[in-house]
């Protein structure tokens, strides 16, 4: 978001720089403007004077041979003024192409974009305020990239250094679980609460760490020719706890014969995890949550359905995106982050696969996945 | 009796991964860096059935420590414990056998799971 206003500042600034310069022009051409009206009054001028010389041609020979020379004095005058304006356009049209050009460029992401500085004082001037601020530019865009670096370090270490006290105050509170039959209801009650926070912190945690290494470009798979019915049967073993709790009915149709998946199984499972918790989470107790995998062409598809209360069109639309997250996300009842749909549709691609949605108010949601069996990859 | 040596430099994790594997069945040593990594072992001759070494430990890491073991020929099973999810992108050349990975949080049955595979036999 931050990025966004200082990209849309940083074109402002541009814009306003390219305002300024379109006015410096019109004021050199005002001055020329200027400069032609004067000589042309002065023509008129001195034209009257010779109409008026003229009409003396019966009294004076003589002065007759002055208007001549006079009138010849105009005309050099005239074709002198308009050479010199000629003159002048030309040496204000190469610097004025060349930071059209230039223009271009930098709007084009090449931020090293410079102008000769040269010609008209005006044009030069022109020239060197367009350098400067391409110098601006080029300095703030290395800034920026510096920030991000920063961020994504700071990200990566955060989540380092957060993980050993998470993984202390998890790994105790399951202990205690363990030993729950000891323990009284209450008691069992505060560890279920403890553990449920620290999930939800983990999965915080992973997801922000997903971002900045996908903004990075460094968020990374390892394929494995993986058995994608044990990957499924997985994902749906671990969300079932949730789910009984809420007495949402889960079952899985898995297709017999499906070809193995050359997929990083990790983060498929955390693909399809997010998008059974998705459907646990925003399905009202008592719900039926499907999960269907079979082959497709070249293809495995999985499909997670339920009968749920479904999605607005203007918000599937958006579905994919970061931070978006369904009305039933302002309950407290959800508890995701707005971010596991967007990593999911990253790790997704990352795997040379598709995901989509079908949904409509009270119809239920379908979210389905298709990965390319090992064979065809 | 299955015997393990794990190593991590916070002690609290390493009082965690003791309890649930002696609760397991385990008989388990602990190390809090990699040269007590190494030391153990020489002094147990090799002996142990499985090492689980957290990556990154100050002093000398459990990559370090892994790294010197196989020089000295001990093939013993390790799975390397990390905070980072994508913990065998960086510093794990495949020279080093890593039978593993387990990231924390750690979900013990996996990790139960894992051990059961490496130690089988």
């Amino acid at each position: 978001m931050i990025g966004v206003a200082r990209f849309l500042q940083q074109r402002q600034d541009y814009e306003n720089a390219i305002a300024r310069s379109y006015q410096s022009e019109i004021v050199a051409r005002n001055r020329l403007a200027q400069g032609k009206n004067e000589a042309v009054a002065r023509g008129r001028v001195v034209a009257e004077q010779a109409e008026r010389n003229s009409l003396q041609e019966d009294i004076d020979d003589e002065t007759r041979d002055t208007a001549l020379l006079v009138g010849a004095g105009l005309i050099a005058g005239l074709t002198g003024a308009a050479l010199l304006f000629s003159g002048l356009i030309a040496t204000m049209r190469r610097p004025l192409e060349e930071l059209v050009d230039a223009s271009g460029r930098l709007a084009e992401g090449d931020l090293s974009a410079r102008v000769q500085v040269g010609g008209l004082a005006e044009t030069a001037a022109l020239g060197s305020a367009f350098n400067e601020m391409a110098g601006e530019l080029q300095a703030q865009a290395g800034e920026r990239d510096r920030l991000d670096r920063m961020k994504d370090e700071f990200v990566l270490t955060a989540s380092h250094e957060l993980r050993s006290p998470l993984t202390s105050v998890q790994g105790f509170a399951e202990l205690l679980m363990l030993e729950r039959e000891r323990l009284s209801p209450k008691q069992v009650e505060t560890v279920e609460i403890i553990l449920d926070n620290t999930r939800h912190l983990v999965r915080l945690l992973n997801d922000l760490l997903d971002l900045a290494r996908s903004d990075a470009g460094r968020l990374t798979i390892r394929p494995a020719p993986t058995d994608p019915a044990a990957l499924v049967k997985d994902a749906v073993r671990t969300i079932r706890g949730q789910t009984e709790a809420s007495d949402q009915q889960l079952v899985a149709e898995i297709e017999p014969g499906l070809p193995e998946l050359l997929v990083d199984p990790d983060r498929i499972r955390q693909v399809l995890v997010n998008l059974l918790a998705n459907a646990h989470e925003y399905c009202p107790e008592g719900a039926s949550i499907r999960v269907e995998v079979k082959r497709v062409g070249a293809d495995v598809e999985i499909r997670v359905k339920d009968d749920g209360p479904g999605i607005p069109p203007e918000q599937l639309e958006h579905i994919f995106e970061r931070f978006t997250r369904g009305d039933a996300g302002l309950t407290q009842r959800v508890g995701g982050t707005g971010l596991g749909l967007a990593i999911s549709k990253s790790l997704v691609e990352l795997h040379g696969g598709t995901i989509g949605a079908e949904s409509a108010p009270g119809e239920g949601s379908d979210f389905h996945l298709r990965l390319p069996a090992e064979a065809s990859s | 009796m299955t015997r393990l040596l794990i190593a991590d430099d916070s002690e609290t994790i390493l009082l965690l991964l003791k309890t649930r594997l002696e609760m397991e069945g385990y008989e388990v040593e602990t190390a809090t860096d990699g040269q007590e990594v190494i030391d153990a072992i020489h002094a147990a001759g090799a002996e142990h059935d499985l090492l689980l070494l957290d990556a990154m430990m100050p002093g000398k890491s459990g990559i370090e420590a892994l790294r010197e073991l196989r020089a000295e020929g001990v093939e013993t099973p390790v799975l390397i414990v990390s905070a980072h999810q994508d913990a065998g992108d960086a510093g794990s050349p495949t020279e080093l056998e890593v039978s593993g990975y387990v990231t924390k949080p750690i979900d013990f049955d996996r990790l139960f799971s894992s051990i059961k595979d490496l130690t089988a036999g």
